[in-house]
């Protein structure tokens, strides 16, 4: 009866469905946009936030970070990995003689620190050497090939992967600390915490530890980023959700209209439903029924249409058209879905109810 | 007992400022198996009186009794029950759902209900007006007169008491209009109606047992 009711102007249920579609549409495109960006952001910058790195501060006496200060670090992080660093710069001669400048890191827990290509890299860093990749190529070096670094001579133990090492200020050629022995502080500590939220506690732990407000001992930087990144998602994706609303609420206003003008336009039919004997709830379930099928209808399709529109935005944004089908973002589908049934059922409850209330006389004058 | 009766019933509108008395205290009966037409002048409250013997209206005086019930002060939910067991309707134009069958239009007033299957009603209905071969026409593919007898089989589909047809060949050929009453009578004597006919036509009157006439909201015999 119902689908019957909607089948006689087909017109106007498929534009009120088309209504529906778009607002759906909109919602789930925009919300599986938003999984999109956020599942790519946190792919490029997830290595980078849940760190925490130290180095002397502003008003320090000392020109690095000390090994007290290290011990105490670990003391206070104690769930976390707290890996000290020496840099220092060095020029490389290859065998061709090409030089090349680069920095030079000493760090005991260099496995930590870096992926290897190649090799791997040792939990603790006593002897040989670690080199980037784009350096080991430009000097034509290859793993048990010795490198030189003050008077010392390191063999080669494994390949830094090159693009990693952009967090750091070096990376290029990785020996035991005891190589840098002659600089008594530490440049740099770096705290691997599990997670952006981890390292940002972390962070203020520390801060709290050693600075005070005119004080700068340490100065403690965390990837703030990932609050700043998610804090612009959740912006991002709350006006592209608002947007999607906005459609949304324009498809139910659509919804009402149909459903306001088709029981205006029945006005008499329902009349004679009601004259005969049919009961306020049956017309009014039934003018239900129909509004139902039709965001059902809508949403059905919308959903269709969205989940061909994520898949094409999660190939262009993460290159993997399948994470449209993970449950963040196809749960977009599911929200819309729902909405369109919702938005449907309310926007006919007021036509429903005029029409079941009218006096049946009035609806058969005309 | 009769199976319609209106005592000292009266209709006033009020709209605005003007003040309408379609109907003045008018008494009225109707018996089973008999077919009473009304007949009277245009806005002479004919429509009116149907109107409040159908349970479509309420008086604004009187008291109205159906099936020896007293049912002036019923809620509307129990008023629908009464139009649905006890009363049918047929109209001057017809009334029938435009996306239904001629079956599913005779069945429409029991659509939602679970507890009757009046398909086989409604199928023998269709054949005793003469459409057993238009079971499955939509309206738009029938006559005038053909969709007038769907709307008779429909009136009568839940075994009523009272037919109440408001110029129920207004709409109609003269001749169309004859079988329809023929029809109307034939169906009267079968199932023992008690049918109440509003007319302007001379000739519907040769077919009733009984002439009520009105006259500005007051009933001449
Ligand atoms: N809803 C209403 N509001 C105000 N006045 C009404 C209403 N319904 C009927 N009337 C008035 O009541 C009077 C009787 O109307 P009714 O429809 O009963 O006449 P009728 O005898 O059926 O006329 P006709 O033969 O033209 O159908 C008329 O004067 C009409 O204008
Ligand atoms: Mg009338």
């Amino acid at each position: 009866m119902a689908w019957r009711n909607l089948g006689r102007n087909r017109l106007r249920t498929a534009l009120a469905a088309l209504g529906i579609v778009i607002g759906v549409v909109a919602i789930c495109s925009l919300g599986m946009a938003t999984v999109a960006l956020e599942q790519q952001a946190t792919a490029q910058l997830g290595d980078l936030t849940n760190e925490v790195t130290v180095s002397s501060g502003a008003d320090s006496d000392t020109d690095g970070v000390t090994g007290e200060q290290v011990e105490e670090m670990r003391a206070i992080v104690t769930d976390a990995r707290v890996i000290p660093q020496k840099t220092n710069a060095t020029t490389l001669e290859a065998r061709n003689g090409m030089e090349a400048r680069m920095s030079v890191t000493g760090v005991t827990d260099a496995s930590a620190l870096y992926d290897l290509t190649e090799g791997e890299a040792p939990e603790r860093l006593q002897s040989g050497a670690l080199i980037s990749n784009a350096t080991a190529d430009r000097l034509g070096l290859e793993s048990g090939d010795p490198v030189e670094y003050d008077g010392r001579i390191y063999r080669i133990r494994g390949f830094i992967e090159s693009e990693h090492s952009f967090g750091f200020g070096g990376g290029d050629l990785v020996i035991p600390v005891s190589g840098l022995a002659d600089q008594r502080h530490y440049d740099t500590v770096t705290i691997i915490a599990a997670d952006g939220d981890a390292a940002g506690r972390i962070g203020d732990r520390l801060d709290t530890r050693f600075n005070t407000e005119e004080d700068e001992e340490l100065r403690v930087t965390t990837f703030g980023n990932r609050a700043q990144v998610g804090g612009f998602l959740d912006t991002l994706s709350l006006a592209l959700l608002g947007i999607g609303g906005i459609s949304l609420v324009v498809a139910s206003v659509a919804i009402l209209n149909v459903m306001l003008m088709s029981t205006v336009e029945r006005r008499g039919e329902i009349g004679v439903l009601r004259a005969v004997g049919i009961r306020r709830g049956e017309v009014l379930r039934m003018i239900l029924t129909e509004a139902t099928l039709l965001g059902a209808l809508g949403g059905l399709v919308g959903a269709l249409v969205s989940l061909a529109t994520g898949m094409v935005l999660f190939h262009v944004i993460t290159g993997d058209a399948t994470g449209a089908l993970g449950w963040a973002s196809s749960r977009y589908l599911a929200y819309g879905f729902g909405f369109a049934v919702a938005a449907s059922v309310l926007s006919g409850v007021y036509p429903a109810w005029k029409a079941a209330n009218e006096s049946p006389v009035e609806a058969l004058r005309g | 007992m009769s199976v319609v009766e209106l005592r000292g019933v009266g209709k006033r509108y009020e709209s605005g400022a003007e003040i309408i008395d379609a109907l003045k205290g008018v008494d009225f009966s109707a018996e089973r198996g008999e077919m009473v037409t009304i007949t009277g002048p245009s806005g002479s409250g004919k429509s009116t009186m149907l109107n409040l013997i159908g349970l479509l209206d309420e008086p604004t005086e009187g008291t109205v009794s159906l099936r020896g019930r007293n049912v002036t002060d019923f809620g509307e939910d129990e008023r629908t029950e009464e139009r649905r067991s006890a009363l049918g309707f047929v109209f001057q134009d017809f009334h029938l759902l435009p996306m239904l069958t001629a079956v599913e239009n005779v069945e429409l007033p029991s659509m939602w209900d679970t507890s009757v299957d009046r398909h086989d009603r409604a199928v023998d209905l269709l054949r005793r007006v003469g459409l057993g071969d238009r079971l499955t026409h939509t309206p738009d593919e029938l006559s005038g007169g053909q969709k007038q007898r769907v709307a008779i089989a429909r009136s009568l589909v839940n075994e009523p008491e009272v037919l109440l047809a408001d110029e129920p060949t207004g709409n109609l050929d003269q001749d169309t209009g004859g079988t329809i009453l023929d029809e109307i009578t034939r169906l009267k004597n079968e199932e023992d109606l008690a049918v109440i006919a509003i007319t302007h036509d001379e000739q519907l009157v040769e077919y009733a047992d009984r002439v009520v006439r009105l006259v500005d909201g007051v009933t001449r015999t």
